[in-house]
């Protein structure tokens, strides 16, 4: 199973300004101390293998998209944020090359609009013949994407997609067989509610989508739900938007979650891996690295058994489990 | 030395908001027997920070080991307490 991350930021789409590009050109040249490079190969290797990866490379600024590859049959993401214009695109390219159906499934874990501003942007739901099935906890759905695409909000109406849309009300607790992956879901704390998602393959190999989930400092207790939900996943992939301190402080009820909560739900889940996910938009790739550190520091301070390894995800991972 | 995380932490937060419920000017929180605290036992501070505001008990939080400190700076909460480096310090500051 591959898991492909093509939006990873949280509540608005980023954008580097021009001085961003500069910086970290000039902070390159400087680790390159005068370096000679035979060709645009060997620096390409250069930047993604030697440099911080804040330097070399970045974290991206869709916001949330993330595919799950069983490698076959229907396509399956999770969220529909601005990631998803890319994810589409290549799902396409990837049709042309044949031996899979132009089917989508889409696992919304709510219905915010970063996370659903990419489906106007989403071209096979253009495409006559095509399949497109949005799955969610939310029975309201349907109702939040006809609205983003009313004529006051968005020029193109959603009923002029020409694929065949569906809209099918999924139930926590219920395990669902949809193409090539066994689906359950948990309802998380969140302002209109939101879904955590767990993926199976037929080799047993897990994934946990858990996004926009706050856990509530007179609610601990209920946390045990989500261990047992993500108990020894391969990966989760779970929201780390903010530092535990603003999370039970000015930003308590914003619903969302810490880091550190995180690494702590992993360790007693017994989870092999766990992706750091809706990155703060105000968050420079700096920032957002020295974050991921951080993560890892703390993981290593309180681990008492297996090691839990800390990926921070950007946007382009791509991890095989 | 001890971990304060998901198995003890609710009688940890038991113990403290105890403790300011008698409502003394000042809780100085001894840390030198514990390693660690995982983020239950940070909110379990918050739960004690939150009962002292309504007391006008100041927490101060004395003796942390390396890695607590560690954990208190990653996780933010070195801005929401005093930490104090010895016992005397912590009392008399």
């Amino acid at each position: 199973m591959q898991i492909r991350f093509w939006g990873t930021r949280g509540s608005l789409p980023v954008a580097p300004h021009a001085s961003t590009f500069s910086d970290k050109i000039a902070d390159a040249l400087i680790a390159a101390q005068g370096r000679h490079f035979a060709d645009k190969q060997e620096a390409l290797a250069f930047a993604q293998d030697e440099l911080e990866f804040a330097i070399g490379q970045g974290y991206g600024g869709a916001t949330s998209c993330v595919e799950v590859d069983a490698g076959k049959g229907a396509f399956v993401v999770c969220d529909m944020g601005s990631g998803v214009r890319e994810f589409g695109l290549d799902t396409l390219r990837r049709l042309a090359e044949g031996n899979r159906p132009k089917e989508w499934h889409f696992f919304m874990s709510h219905l915010h609009w970063d996370h659903i501003m990419g489906f106007p942007f989403f071209v096979p739901a253009f495409v006559d013949g095509a399949k497109v099935i949005v799955h969610a906890g939310h029975a309201d759905c349907e109702e939040a994407l006809r609205r983003q695409q009313e004529e006051i909000s968005f020029p193109v109406p959603f009923d002029w997609l020409k694929a065949d849309i569906e809209f099918r009300t999924l139930t926590p607790g219920t395990e669902y067989e949809i193409g090539e992956l066994t689906v359950s879901l948990i309802e998380q704390e969140h302002s209109h509610a939101s879904y955590g998602y767990r993926f199976r393959d037929a080799k047993g190999s897990s994934a946990v989508y858990s996004t926009d989930a706050e856990y509530k400092i007179d609610k601990m207790h209920e946390e045990s739900s989500m261990v047992e939900f993500i108990a020894g996943a391969d990966l989760v992939i779970a929201d780390t938007m903010y530092s535990l301190a603003d999370s039970v402080s000015m930003k308590e009820d914003w619903g969302h979650s810490s880091n550190i909560v995180a690494v702590d739900l992993c360790h007693e889940a017994g989870a092999k891996r766990l992706a750091l996910f809706h990155h703060e938009p105000t968050y420079s790739d700096a920032d957002i690295q020295r974050m991921h550190a951080d993560t890892l520091r703390y993981e290593q301070l309180t681990r008492t058994g297996a090691k839990l390894d800390v990926l921070c995800s950007y946007d382009g991972l791509c991890v095989e489990i | 030395m001890g971990t304060v995380d998901q198995t003890n932490a609710d009688a940890f937060a038991q113990h403290l908001i105890a403790s300011i419920k008698m409502a003394p000017p000042k809780l100085v929180l001894d840390l030198a027997g514990i390693g660690v605290m995982t983020s239950r036992g940070l909110r379990a501070l918050t739960l004690a920070e939150r009962a002292a505001h309504t007391s006008d008990t100041r927490i101060v939080l004395a003796r942390p080991s390396a890695a607590m400190r560690e954990v208190l700076a990653i996780s933010g909460y070195d801005m929401f307490f005093r930490v104090a480096d010895s016992l005397e310090d912590a009392i008399g500051g």
